[in-house]
């Protein structure tokens, strides 16, 4: 991969970031395309298959992945419409989970940029810390990593695929009303 | 364990309530004691474990439950403690099992909860030990209604069927309106938020009132559609008996997510639904309830039922999942399956909004002053009577805090009597 296109990933990522903590919600929109899917899986505590602790009964029914998958329950499944309007709530005055606002701090590390499926598009991973403090005292941390797809569309990049993977299985915030 | 007496703290008959139930460490003991160790709490739906091995690990109150479909297909649930110095048993949240090894010293146990092998069982402890006496320890009682598995600890607790009494009907409209019941979309929705277990329970319960203000921006950015904007006079809050609670629509109310798919499919499904669930349907459209003490129900906008799992008096654990009914075509369940995604859940844009409300209601007794001052569950006092042809006490008017009054009362009987209470 070019340097010049990691440097330009990292900015776009960078970018991105800044409007979300800036609250700049309707410019962060104009950065994913109309076709987007906005994902953020379940995880689930789990033994892998070699684990000594159970013996299992059925093997061929194991299944070690601790993510859950497209037809199950998510924290989030976007299409740029229901982001839309996610955002159009924090418009009324009565979305009260973000009413006080979150003051919200997103850092992104650890991006690796690989050619995506279509020459338009770049494979783009990235791992993430966000801390969201909220009220007087209320303190919480998001950390996982992210699988995006991002594609050029004229000059400017876009996301056109985000996957969001917390590191936590019970999530210890109160609610997830902040994007990533 | 002496209990402290709940009556000047909860008075239905004048409809307040004191603020140190939500937030007093000695209270919340007792209703470790009181409730969670005495009532039917859900475990699961069945077809979250549909083969043998298969397990799911949970709580009742406080206590870790370990919930397993043994080899013959029986569903049994136990304290998910190692009998020997007892360490925490299965640490996954679910998975497939014939037995479980403690990872301290090596106990195992069979997935039916018997203590099969020990390590040095004959040197160390010259073989003297007596394995059928060191199983797991087992629920007092366990049944299954329309796939609920639900467990008690209490052995003198009535049978389940006596305890969810004339609610079963009820349970029906959610859990079996169709044919072969509902199945589980898979994963659990698990988060913590800093509230006492009975504000959730309670706000789904009989909370109608909060709809209005506290969704309004969801239900006006599309995600509620045209979910109670101009609801009818009709519906009414009605408690069938021992605490549990249903809020219902009129007959004719929009309750369902304004999706193409979902409102052709309930369409679709209307009349059949009809003729199974009876005359009462005409009556009533039950959306949302609270089986006493900590399982929700909701089935509008989300398809969605909960436990709200006590974790101390400041804290609860949810773990929420999503039904569909089994005879759904695969877009229906689909469309179901993403609106509850957007509506319920952490991220949900209804859900959000509560948890700040529910946060602030359990800290209000922190205050040595707060709480000389009694809350107001007060709406509708004098406003509610028995109804025959809806099977319980229903409210005259579909906005009433009744249900509110007969969640409390049910919960200061429970806390202060040392036997079943009968109703």
């Amino acid at each position: 991969m070019r340097d010049d296109t990691i440097r330009e990933v990292e900015q776009f990522l960078y970018r991105e970031a800044r409007l979300l903590d800036a609250r700049r919600f309707d410019d962060w929109l104009d950065l994913l395309t109309e076709d987007i899917k906005y994902w953020m899986p379940l995880r689930t505590n789990r033994y892998p298959a070699n684990s000594k602790a159970i013996s299992i009964l059925d093997g061929s029914r194991y299944e070690e992945g601790d993510l859950s998958g497209e037809d199950d329950l998510a924290i989030m499944d976007e299409d740029k419409d229901s982001l839309t309007r996610r955002i159009r709530r924090l418009d009324s005055g009565m979305a009260w989970a973000e009413d006080p606002p979150s003051r919200t701090r997103h850092f992104v590390s650890n991006i690796e940029v690989e050619p995506g499926s279509r020459d338009d598009e770049l494979r783009v991973f990235s791992n993430f810390v966000m801390y969201r403090t909220r009220g007087e005292t209320e303190e919480d941390f998001y950390v996982g990593c992210r699988e995006d797809v991002l594609r050029r569309e004229g000059g400017q990049l876009r996301v056109a695929y985000r996957k969001v993977v917390l590191d936590q299985t019970v999530l210890l915030a109160k609610n997830v009303s902040n994007f990533f | 364990m002496a209990t402290m007496q709940m009556a000047s703290l909860v008075d239905t008959e004048k409809g307040v309530i004191n603020p140190r139930i939500f937030s007093d460490e000695e209270i919340y003991q007792q209703e470790l004691e009181q409730i969670f160790a005495r009532c039917w709490l859900l475990l699961c739906h069945e077809t979250q474990i549909p083969n043998p091995g298969d397990f799911l690990t949970t709580y009742m109150g406080e206590d870790p439950v370990l919930v397993v479909r043994d080899r013959s297909g029986k569903i049994g649930a136990f304290l998910n403690i190692c009998r020997h110095r007892g360490n925490r048993l299965c640490r996954a949240e679910n998975g497939n099992a014939a037995a479980f090894i403690c990872a301290y010293h090596g106990w195992a146990f069979s997935n039916d909860g018997s203590l099969q092998a020990v390590p040095n069982l004959q040197d160390a402890y010259y073989g003297e030990l007596d394995q059928s006496q060191w199983g797991l320890i087992p629920v007092a009682q366990l049944d299954i209604y329309k796939g609920l598995v639900f467990a008690t600890f209490d052995p003198a607790a009535p049978p389940l069927l006596e305890y969810l009494g004339p609610t079963t009907w009820y349970l029906d409209v959610f859990f079996d309106r169709r044919e072969g019941g509902v199945e589980i979309i898979g994963g659990i929705h698990k988060w913590q938020i800093p509230a006492n277990w009975k504000m959730p329970a309670e706000n789904f319960c009989g909370d109608g009132y909060h709809t209005g203000w506290s969704h309004l921006s969801a239900i006006g950015s599309g995600f509620g559609g045209s979910f109670r904007s101009n609801p009818s006079r009709q519906g009414a809050v009605v408690s069938p008996a021992n605490g549990h609670c249903i809020v219902g629509l009129g007959p004719d109310d929009p309750s369902d997510p304004d999706v193409p798919e979902i409102i052709a499919y309930e369409e679709s499904i209307r009349e059949e639904v009809g003729k199974r669930m009876g005359e009462r349907l005409r009556l009533i459209r039950p959306h949302a309830g609270t089986i006493f003490p900590n399982l929700s129900l909701l089935r509008s906008i989300s398809r969605t039922f909960r436990i709200w799992h006590p974790k101390g008096p400041g804290k609860t654990e949810i773990h929420a999942a999503v039904y569909v009914d089994k005879a759904a075509p695969p877009e229906v369940k689909e469309a179901f399956r993403r609106t509850a995604v957007r509506t319920f859940g952490p991220s949900g844009v209804f859900e959000q909004d509560d948890m700040d409300n529910w946060e602030g209601c359990s800290m209000s007794g922190l205050g040595v002053v707060s709480r000389r001052h009694q809350l107001n569950i007060g709406m509708g006092l004098g406003h509610a009577s028995y109804d025959e042809e809806l099977g319980g006490v229903a409210s005259d008017y579909r906005l009433s805090e009744n249900n509110h009054r007969a969640f409390y009362g049910r919960w200061r009987e429970l806390m202060d009597s040392p036997t079943w209470p009968k109703r």
